[in-house]
């Protein structure tokens, strides 16, 4: 029979006291366990959030400067003239150039690459417009670097890959003109071609016939001939400086910059920050309300175990008396107090964990609310779409003992006044109390 | 060993009573020798009880000397004063103040368990007392299966379980039958003739007092020793029990 079986026996004897205690401070544990898994899932939450939406900033941001770095160098539109049946007729086209009278675009500083693209369109016997015939280098590094040059949106089938050859995707309208599918055959200026896409309506809304760049030139007898040189710089900010470099050497040459493109790129990042400053400023407003909640938690706790011990000091103030006269010291007065309202706190820590068990997700997801606001408290899926993910609240090892260690913690400092009060008491005083 | 277990020397006590002082002790003093039964006696507001609670170190004298075993108590700190009443002084109250949630045993333990005694040392003396309270086969029981008398009987167990120098007893009798009260004051005599334990008792009862081998008597804060009654209470006893 020691000071903890006194302890011990005075909490049981006032069961239903004890009762009402344990149950009031256990639910605040049980809310004070769920708030720390809550705050990391949230913390893990937003990071996800704030990773998902850096990644795709910067996939964005690549593709956009892929683009927004190309530099698109033609020669001038010219008039043709045609002998026809009764006059000479002229047709505005696009001349072809020689590749090789363009080999020092790459000498230029700041280009990546420069990628020739041959585009021949074709007309019926009347010379009625049918379709390009669009021949791109399906060389493995540049269509890894740069594959903003194959045909966007392919419906079917799948797209051009490097090596390909004797194989052509079609525009859905090309492909309706020639009747022919996925796997079908084609004939192209007289060469045929294994049909292995469809292309969607793109944005150029381009009706063409995609293939290598070499059997383009060969079916449209354009050997060593380009239309457009594709002129990709090294980065957005040298654009500029290409441009006017391109223009300098090559003074004949039509240069089409994508201003617009860097612009929208600027504006993307600029939108991406927001989003991520916004994911950021949830996640502290999360962080100050979990605060807020687990001070009150631990002020409504302490102010449980410091009443009911005031009242039980009070209560047992003649008890304390006896104990004095008997040759009690304060010390032993102060500890039984304590631990008295430590093992209360500590038999309730361990209700609110068993409590938790079952209750605590509900209680986190309750607690802190997911916020609506887009970016945060989601996930961004693979397809762009932001989905919920509610908090799952896992009791750990190092829960229970964050759960006990706090109980144990405030049941003595609620109980240290109390107890502190007890041991003052004087035994006289004490002995009178009725 | 001195022959003196309590010498007291012009003690006084005032209380405060709102701004006006009340002198319940004044220029007090007394000497016990050791082995003394001694019975204070007085009307109620008298100071018997104040004069017990100073001796016990609960309470603390405005003024004046006493001296407990040859220490002087009067003005130590509380941080001395818990081992004075731990390791001298054994108190029986009135209202037997044992734990309720202790049982008789555990309840004669607590005194021996604030000395730091071993359980086993504890639970074996406890028991050895129950029985010379003659509470032998009780020691199991808690206070509410005991009556009135034999809780008493368990304080006095509680009030010996040190070997303290003095005993101190307020009122013993107070909350008790005929029976049971000649029980007690029989016990704490005979207590007192085998063990040769000091016992101071305070009571209104002069048939309890008679039991006393000395009488003091309190009135107006001073005191006076009485000679001790030529028919002892004991040959009251016989004598109301013959007719």
């Amino acid at each position: 029979m020691g000071i903890l079986t006194r302890a011990t026996r005075n909490i049981t004897r006032r069961k239903t006291r004890a009762l009402l205690v344990i149950v009031a401070l256990s639910l605040a544990l049980t809310m004070l366990i769920s708030i720390p898994p809550s705050i990391t899932a949230n913390q893990e939450a937003a990071q996800k959030t704030i990773d998902s939406l850096t990644a795709s900033a910067e996939y964005a941001n690549s593709m956009v400067n892929r683009v927004a770095t190309e530099i698109d160098c033609n020669l001038p539109l010219a008039f043709r003239t045609d002998a026809g049946p009764y006059h000479n007729e002229s047709v505005l086209e696009q001349p072809l150039m020689n590749v090789t009278d363009y080999s020092n675009l790459t000498s230029i500083p700041d280009v990546a690459s420069v990628i020739p693209i041959l585009q021949q369109n074709q007309r019926d016997s009347e010379g009625k417009y049918l379709y390009d015939v669009i021949g791109i280098p399906l060389d493995a590094s540049l269509l890894t670097n740069y594959p903003t040059i194959l045909p966007a949106n392919i419906t079917a089938g799948r797209n051009l890959q490097a090596g390909d050859s004797g194989v052509v995707v079609l525009q859905e309208r090309v492909a309706n003109l020639f009747g022919v599918g996925v796997d079908g055959t084609v004939n192209i200026l007289g060469q045929n071609f294994k049909v292995v896409g469809i292309q969607g309506q793109d944005a150029y809304n381009a009706t063409a016939a995609y293939m290598s760049l070499d059997e383009a030139q060969i079916i449209t007898n354009t050997t060593g001939q380009a239309m457009t040189f594709k002129v990709f710089a090294t980065s957005i900010d040298n654009v500029g400086t290409v441009e006017n470099d391109i223009k300098t050497a090559y003074p004949e040459l039509s240069v089409i910059t994508a201003k617009s493109l860097i612009n929208q790129a600027h504006d993307m990042q600029q939108r991406s920050d927001e989003q991520i400053q916004r994911a950021q400023a949830g996640m502290n407003q999360i962080q100050s309300t979990a605060t807020v909640e687990m001070g009150v938690v631990i002020l409504a706790d302490c102010v449980i175990v410091l009443f009911i011990m005031l009242y039980t000091v009070r209560e047992r103030t003649k008890e304390i008396g006896t104990l004095k006269a008997l040759g009690a010291s304060n010390k032993t007065i102060l500890g039984q107090f304590m631990l008295e309202g430590v093992l209360l706190s500590l038999i309730a820590g361990i209700v609110g964990l068993a409590i938790g068990t079952f209750a605590a997700t509900t209680l986190a997801n309750l607690l802190l609310p997911y916020p609506t606001d887009a970016g945060f408290g989601t996930v961004m899926s693979e397809g762009g779409i932001l989905k919920a993910s509610p908090i799952v609240v896992t009791i750990t090892p190092q829960l229970i003992l964050f759960g006990l260690g706090v109980a144990v913690l405030l049941g003595a400092l609620g109980s240290l006044y109390p107890a502190w009060r007890a041991a003052r008491i004087r035994p006289a005083e004490a002995m009178r109390y009725e | 060993m001195s022959e003196l277990v309590l010498k007291i020397e012009n003690l006084s006590k005032t209380y405060m009573l709102g701004k006006r002082d009340v002198r319940c002790l004044c220029d007090l003093n007394l000497e016990i020798k050791r082995g003394q039964f001694v019975a204070i006696m007085g009307p109620s507001g008298s100071g018997k009880t104040t004069l017990l609670n100073i001796i016990g170190c609960i309470d603390k004298p405005t003024k004046g000397k006493v001296l407990i075993d040859g220490v002087d108590i009067a003005n130590l700190p509380e941080s001395q004063l818990y081992k004075i009443r731990r390791d001298k002084i054994g108190f029986v109250f009135q209202s037997f103040n044992l734990l309720p949630y202790l049982n008789a045993r555990e309840n004669v333990e607590l005194a021996m368990e604030l000395t730091g005694k071993f359980k086993g040392q504890r639970k074996q003396r406890a028991k050895d007392l129950l029985a010379t309270v003659g509470l032998l086969g009780r020691e199991e029981h808690r206070p509410n299966r005991l009556s009135q008398g034999e809780q008493q009987r368990v304080a006095i167990a509680r009030a010996l379980a040190n070997d303290p120098a003095i005993i101190l007893a307020d009122e013993p009798t107070g909350n008790l039958d005929t029976q049971n009260k000649h029980e007690i004051v029989k016990l704490l005599a005979n207590l007192n003739s085998t063990q040769k334990t000091t016992t101071i008792m305070v009571t209104h009862d002069e048939q309890v007092a008679a039991s006393a081998e000395r009488i003091l008597l309190i009135n107006d804060g001073k005191i006076q020793d009485k000679q001790a009654q030529k028919e002892t209470f004991f040959d009251n006893n016989q004598k109301q029990s013959s007719r």
